[in-house]
């Protein structure tokens, strides 16, 4: 199926992969201004399903990567994207036919409609986690044997660099190191992926999704309906706890964003305590010190009025929140999967249950 | 038209030479000596060509191992880690590379060329980039005189490679490739500085290699001789001797990733009664009279060579071999000219490591010895 992204399904998008980002991934704002402008001056981007690209074609994801906190004072000079497109084309020696977001929670589900916009060309309706996670490894398509290489970084200021790594952990360590020179964020094309790998490894859909769920949430607030029940009907998110923000602590340890939120509860909740952890992404929730929400499970705190999802770096004294724990993708649900993103990858010493198998709606 | 070919004996003498215009640092050739010696025996050769006889269009790239000299010496290169740099590089550009160059002449990178020439079967050119030994990436003839410092190209030992496509400028590339070269295990090996042969003859410190080879030699005629050592040195690279003692006090410390620190001798003989101080990064540094206490006048500074020479062995000693104790012979060498420019004093003079109050007063230097 092929439909087109435009202004409306941009806000839309970029609302939705709020929710994904499970606190993290980036403030989808800036990355919506600029896609904004680049749809305003090239068109709209054309939606393409992953049925619709011949098995050979190759796809490539573009993104920006880096501390959320600087990405917001940073602006993009606009010519990244096509910098680091470019590099991966001319490493592979043949031309790329789609884009793709690698992570559809949080900036970089909007990122890749700017290139798209830019350069004609079509944007898959998928991308690689499904929600959003700290580090390049941990993409769907790692489990699959598809690697990071031809990694290409590009910078406001005319920097570029192009890595081949060993395996795709290896790349996390010399990209992050390079992001920080960079200035702490930097725009990055990876995970180059032919068509027929595209169907087996990507976690399909979440373009869509994204748009869907934002779209449900400036509906339920324009109708004066339950915007949690709207978003729990839509993502099939189970309620996880009903609380009050009464403290945060934040540090910034190897360039994330590490810490703790801690939530009173409030009506059935009244009398329990939720602590999440988070590294950039909230990564465990645990009531009244028991684990029941893990990576890789969603945990994304809405605010209990207008449904407006909150990223870690919001996080204050006195938010009345939801937290709602999303059932993540069955490949990260795999013992593969769980070794590159679960608990104990984190450094938690709990097994991953299934947030389904603990609470019910 | 190769110059000469490299043969088990230059290798040798390579390396003692090279451990001379190391000027304290470089890291050891040692390694790199033994390396290249297999692969000689092995049936591989490797040409030295001169700079004149390069074509003008001719594609020339700087190759070399980064990182820490101490752990360089724990962490073995795997048989042909040394080529991927340049075969990075190579794929990177789409365009073959003709010949190969020395970055530094002082210490291990001296004899890195020859290996990757040795593999590839690429010519390496008679000149360095440098004419010595410096610790950072921006400090060399190439970059000063006007080589970009983009396309470069880093690779360990695992088969990770990295390219940098642009870059601002050659301290944005110290940077970024020092902590990428930490995160490759503290050892890296690179392709960059590519150039022209119009570039390397107008930027190059000419005949190095050959006169790292004329400083070995001199030192293995004078060891079977058992001439002076130190005079056979002073020969053939136009120095003097600024002093002769033993070593009563190192102060060391390593912070951002460099051996800084710095040493206090005490005359002996011709000497007696006299002080010499010496600082260092890495390198040394500048030297300076005084008494037991207090720094004095400044008899030498970088960017000419101050190098330390073990009186009985006429070994040459790196900074991180300095201890109590040691008698030594301290000689200074003349750099090149192209060290001598306002520009590239900017770079590698002694304000650039942090010595603003210095002057550097440029040793004289005899035409047709020593480093051109």
């Amino acid at each position: 199926m092929r439909r087109k992204i435009g202004l409306a399904e941009l806000e839309n998008i970029a609302m939705g992969a709020a929710v994904l980002g499970t606190g993290g991934g980036g403030d989808p704002y800036i990355g919506k201004l600029m896609a904004a402008q680049a749809i305003r001056e090239y068109g709209p981007v054309e939606l393409v399903t992953v049925d619709e690209v011949p098995d050979d074609d190759m796809t490539v994801a573009i993104a920006m990567m880096g501390a959320p906190t600087v990405m917001v004072e940073k602006i993009p000079g606009g010519r990244e994207c096509i910098d680091a497109f470019k590099a991966v084309q001319s490493f592979l020696g043949k031309p790329i036919k789609y884009v793709y977001s690698i992570e559809a929670g949080g900036i970089n589900s909007t990122i890749p409609i700017t290139l798209a916009a830019q350069l004609h060309l079509p944007l898959l309706d998928l991308d690689g986690m499904g929600r959003a996670f700290p580090e390049i490894q941990m993409v769907t398509h790692t489990l699959f044997g598809i690697t990071a290489t031809p990694f290409t970084m590009a910078d406001e200021k005319g920097n570029s660099a192009v890595l081949s790594t060993i395996d795709n952990r290896w790349m996390e360590t010399f990209a992050r190191s390079i992001a920080v020179n960079m200035g702490a964020t930097a725009h990055i094309g990876c995970y180059a992926a032919t068509g027929k790998q595209q169907r087996e490894a990507a976690v399909h859909g979440t373009m869509s999704l994204a748009e869907k769920i934002g779209a449900t949430i400036f509906k339920a607030r324009a109708d004066h309906a339950n915007v949690l029940r709207a978003i729990q009907d839509v993502t099939g998110a189970f309620l996880v706890f009903h609380g009050k923000l009464i403290d945060v602590q934040r540090r910034t340890v190897a360039g994330f964003a590490r810490g703790e939120a801690i939530l009173d509860g409030i009506g059935v909740d009244a009398g329990s305590q939720m602590t999440i952890e988070f590294q950039n992404e909230n990564l465990i929730a645990k009531r009244d010190g028991a684990a029941v929400v893990t990576v890789p499970d969603l945990i994304t705190m809405i605010e209990e009025d207008t449904g407006e999802p909150i990223t870690t770096e919001q996080l204050r004294y006195g938010y009345r929140v939801f937290v709602l724990g999303i059932p993540s993708h069955e490949h990260w649900r795999t013992t593969q999967g769980l070794k590159v993103v679960g608990p104990r990858y984190f450094g938690y010493d709990v097994d991953f249950t299934p947030v389904e198998q603990r609470f019910r709606n | 038209m190769a110059l000469w070919t490299v043969t088990e004996i230059d290798a040798e003498a390579i390396a003692i030479g090279a451990g001379i215009l190391g000027t304290g640092g470089g890291g050891n050739p040692y390694l790199g000596k033994l390396r290249l010696q297999k692969l000689l025996r092995a049936g591989h050769t490797v040409a030295v060509i001169d700079i004149e006889d390069l074509p003008l269009d001719a594609l020339i790239v700087e190759v070399g191992t980064m990182g820490a000299p101490t752990v360089g010496i724990e962490k073995l290169p795997s048989a042909d880690e040394s080529r991927r740099p340049v075969e990075a590089l190579q794929a990177y550009i789409g365009k073959s590379i003709d010949a190969l160059i020395c970055s530094e002449i002082g210490g291990a990178n001296s004899v890195e060329p020859l290996i990757v020439g040795a593999l590839t079967g690429k010519p390496v050119v008679d000149a360095d980039g440098m004419g010595r030994a410096f610790p950072e990436l921006q400090m060399s003839t190439h970059f000063i005189g006007g080589v970009a410092c983009f396309p470069a190209a880093l690779a360990d030992e695992k088969g990770n490679k990295i390219v940098f496509g642009h870059l601002l400028n050659p301290a944005q590339l110290e940077r970024f490739a020092r902590d990428i070269c930490v995160l490759m295990g503290c050892r890296a090996m690179y392709a960059m500085a590519l150039m022209t042969g119009q570039q390397a003859r107008d930027t190059s410190v000419p005949r190095t290699l050959s006169l790292a080879r004329k400083v070995g030699e001199a030192v293995l005629l004078a060891r079977k001789t058992k001439d002076h050592i130190t005079d056979a040195i002073l020969a053939v690279t136009d120095g003097k001797a600024l002093f002769a003692g033993k070593l009563l006090d190192v102060q060391r410390k390593t912070t951002g990733g460099f051996a800084r620190g710095s040493l206090r001798i005490e005359g002996q003989d011709a000497y007696r009664g006299a002080w010499l101080h010496i600082a260092f990064q890495n390198e040394n540094l500048i030297a300076w009279d005084g008494s037991a206490t207090e720094r004095g006048s400044v008899l030498a500074c970088v960017p000419d060579l101050i190098c330390l020479i073990e009186t009985d062995t006429g070994e040459p000693i790196t900074t991180e071999q300095l201890r109590y104790g040691l008698r030594v012979v301290v000689l200074a060498i003349p750099c090149t000219n192209r060290l001598r420019t306002p520009e590239a004093l900017n770079v590698i003079g002694p304000a650039a490591f942090g010595y603003p109050d210095v002057d550097y007063r440029p040793m004289p230097k005899t035409p047709g010895i020593g480093i051109e």
